[in-house]
């Protein structure tokens, strides 16, 4: 025989294309279902090992985001009770001068230096401020920080101690959350307690009531300047909240170019095969049918 | 001079040689879907002539033989091709059921490895709280059991591929025999002057089941055919086939042995089992490998930070998770967490219940090159593409094989296959013929009539 023969079985390759085709059409359906081009390692394995790192980037992000907003209620906390502190210490001073007046009768500095003592008890209160259960001027100890003491010149002692805390709100980004309560309360240079305690007995006694104004300005002043250091965090942090949720924007942006579905190819892939798949089946259909037999009578 | 006799005797020889034709074209038919069958062609000769005086007369025709057409050299191709896609299939079957396991998912080694730092990270905006420090046990004990879980079931798969190893031995060692048998009846019916074909053709297609299975070598010889791997282990000579075994060794893995008791288990080079070999013995351990060195880095990062620290009630941090065994293997299949109370996370770094300052070195571990020089999170990425990318590599080399052995089988069906058409037309044709030689001895009947009445006419007149 002269002529090429051929291959006379065509259906096991007839069928390899079917099921090839049928794949195709499968992997779209997926693909579209899921909305994911990487449905296992093997379908891009690139993509798949930048997917780990971008989910890992995505979860940092979101932590940090979470940290920030939950600190950022304690700094509020903060930020108010110092507000509230300072707002105290403006009337101890307007009461004081009022005191240093030489007019008043021993009852009216009697009366001022009982206000003077619920003003203490007020910074006393505010200086154990607590936030979810925390004192939040207690340093890093969980102990209530200021407590009365009647044997202590200042009437209070500080329980707390030095320590301050860093939350990290973004890579190689920490924020110190607290000033302990001897930096902001109690320091040497200003010591609010002190400052009204001597108040007080200037009062009573009618003796520098000057002096002991000033001191209580001072403590009044360098609070807030210590006030400034929670107003700065709350303005840090916001930015840095800011700048975590359009890094999240992106983040899900990379995410969807290395994993998302092409929805319009995925489709039109889809289409594609469903029309192959019925050629192939029609084309099987008849193929298999006739030979010279069904000729032969 | 040629008689009417030997004309009768010519055509009825015709219609002898038609016939035989014929059931040729009959067994091509009939054995139209028999996969590894062979196509027959009835190769007619025209007898020895007479030669009378200056007259050559022709005897007729006869059916000199029925040969089986097939390629020698194509078959050889098939069977390497089928033992290189044996071996790409199981080793795809296998690799494909364990990469499921590095999926992304809300589940996946990466996701709880994140889960942990961001449970920390969460427990340093307040310390000492309880129930914060239980997320961080929490998520802890997570991430050990998805490394358990995902060390058991590579573990688990090597024990099936185990099991496959050893089914497939048997069926070597089925097929090893049945050729053999074969190789016996081949040699019985050729010493007689028989080809043997159908047999030929059963033995081809045993040998094509074997190459898919194991690595052969075929060499032909005047008893049969000697099949050896192509390390040199006899799987048959001749008549006699020699049976591989399956011997465990002392972790429990079934290693294939030759009828002289060699180990061949690393020697096989192709077919299923030595796809099922590699991915029991290097691919999945591979994974577990790097499974182990993960899991051995984390528990020692951490149990190191947080030795580094203080607990809530003021003493030095002890293990978070329990010390990974020496050597680290199977550190990923035991990782558990060395303490259940929340209090002894050390987040303390100066000893006071309300301090975070350690919880930092514990964060800082997501940054820290830890596992063999690089972040646990990097390691695991480039595990993940490194499991997806043999997989993808190996489909692919699956597929193009599959191309090829499709190509091959195309061409083994363009020579050998049975073409219904071309049976068609064979079958009228001998069936003419048959009709044509019928004629002949009609004719020649009524001429011997004619003879035979001569003499009956002598007689009564």
């Amino acid at each position: 025989m002269s002529s090429v023969r051929v291959n006379p079985y065509i259906l096991p390759d007839l069928l390899l294309d079917l099921n090839n085709t049928q794949q195709q059409a499968d992997t779209a359906s997926l693909q579209m279902a899921t909305g994911s081009r990487i449905d296992k390692p093997s379908d891009d394995p690139a993509g798949a090992g930048q997917m780990v790192l971008n989910k890992s980037e995505t979860s940092r992000a979101d932590t940090f985001l979470r940290s920030a907003t939950g600190i950022s209620g304690l700094l509020q906390t903060a930020d108010s009770t110092l507000s509230s502190v300072v707002t105290a210490l403006q009337r101890a001073i307007s009461l004081g001068v009022e005191g240093a007046n030489g007019t008043l009768s021993d009852t009216d500095r009697a009366d001022v230096a009982n206000e003077l003592s619920g003003i203490q008890q007020q910074l006393l209160s505010l200086g154990n401020t607590d936030y979810q259960g925390e004192f939040i001027f207690s340093g890093t100890a969980t102990v209530q920080p200021f407590v009365a003491d009647a044997s202590d010149p200042s009437g209070v002692t500080y329980n707390g101690n030095n320590g301050s805390n860093n939350v990290q709100v973004g890579e190689n980004y920490s924020l110190q959350i607290n000033l302990p309560g001897s930096q902001v309360f109690t320091s040497p240079s200003a010591d609010v307690f002190q400052s009204i305690a001597d108040l007080i007995s200037a009062i009573k006694s009618n003796t520098n009531v000057g002096t002991a104004v000033s001191e209580v300005s001072q403590a009044y002043n360098y609070v807030t300047g210590q006030r400034v250091f929670y107003g700065n965090a709350l303005n840090q942090l916001q930015s840095q909240q800011n700048y975590l949720s359009s890094e999240k924007v992106d983040l899900a942006t990379a995410g969807n170019s290395i994993s998302a579905t092409d929805m319009a190819a995925a489709a039109t892939t889809f289409s594609q095969s469903q029309i192959a798949l019925n050629a192939e089946l029609a084309s099987i259909s008849r193929i298999s049918q006739t030979s010279l037999f069904d000729y032969l009578k | 001079m040629a008689s009417l006799l030997s004309a009768m005797y010519l055509a009825t020889g015709a219609m002898a040689t038609d016939q035989g034709a014929l059931e040729v074209t009959g067994n091509n038919v009939a054995n139209v879907n028999t996969p590894g069958y062979s196509r027959e062609v009835p190769t007619l000769q025209e007898n020895t002539p007479v030669v009378v005086g200056n007259l050559t007369y022709g005897t007729g025709v006869s059916l000199e033989t029925v040969q089986s057409i097939r390629e020698p050299i194509l078959q050889i191709r098939i069977q390497q091709e089928t033992g290189q896609q044996g071996q790409l299939n199981a080793s795809v079957t296998a690799m494909n059921q364990a990469q499921t396991l590095f999926a992304s998912g809300s589940n996946d080694i990466g996701t709880q490895i994140s889960n942990l730092f961001s449970s920390i990270a969460q427990l340093s905006t307040d310390p000492s709280n309880l129930s914060l420090r239980q997320g961080v046990l929490t998520a802890a004990s997570n991430l050990a059991s998805t490394f358990n879980n995902t060390a058991t079931v590579l573990n688990s798969q090597r024990a099936n591929l185990d099991l496959n190893v050893r089914q497939s031995v048997q069926q070597v060692n089925t097929l090893t025999q049945q050729i053999a048998g074969l190789n016996g009846q081949i040699t019985a019916l050729q010493n007689v002057g028989r080809d043997g074909s159908q047999f030929v053709d059963r033995r081809d297609n045993l040998i094509n089941q074997l190459s898919g299975l194991i690595d052969v070598s075929e060499i032909k010889s005047d008893t049969g055919i000697t099949l050896t791997t192509s390390n040199g282990t006899a799987l048959v000579t001749g008549t006699r086939s020699y049976a591989l075994s399956t011997q465990a060794d002392s972790s429990g893995v079934q290693h294939v042995i030759d009828a002289q008791g060699k180990d061949i288990t690393t020697q096989i080079n192709s077919g299923a089992l030595a796809g099922l070999i590699q991915a029991r013995d290097q691919a999945i351990p591979g994974l577990l490998n790097q499974l182990d060195t993960l899991t051995s880095g984390l528990s020692a990062a951490f149990n190191s930070a947080n030795a580094s620290g203080f607990d809530l009630n003021g003493d030095a941090g002890g293990n978070i998770f329990a010390a990974p065994p020496t050597g680290g293997t199977g550190a990923a299949a035991h990782m558990r967490l060395a303490i259940t109370d929340p209090a002894l996370i050390a987040a303390s770094s100066d000893g006071s219940a309300g301090s975070n300052g350690n919880l930092a070195s514990l964060s800082s571990i997501q940054n820290q090159t830890v596992i063999a020089g690089e972040t646990p999170t990097d390691y695991y990425a480039n595990m993940v593409f490194n499991v997806g990318n043999d997989v993808s590599n190996s489909t692919a080399e699956l597929q193009s094989s599959q191309l090829v052995l499709q190509q091959l089988q195309d061409q083994r069906g363009s020579i050998s296959g049975v073409s219904l058409d071309e049976e068609a037309a064979n079958m009228t044709q001998y069936q003419r013929a048959y009709d044509a030689a019928a004629q002949v001895v009609v004719a020649v009947n009524q001429m011997l009539e004619t003879v035979i009445n001569m003499g009956s006419v002598a007689v009564s007149s």
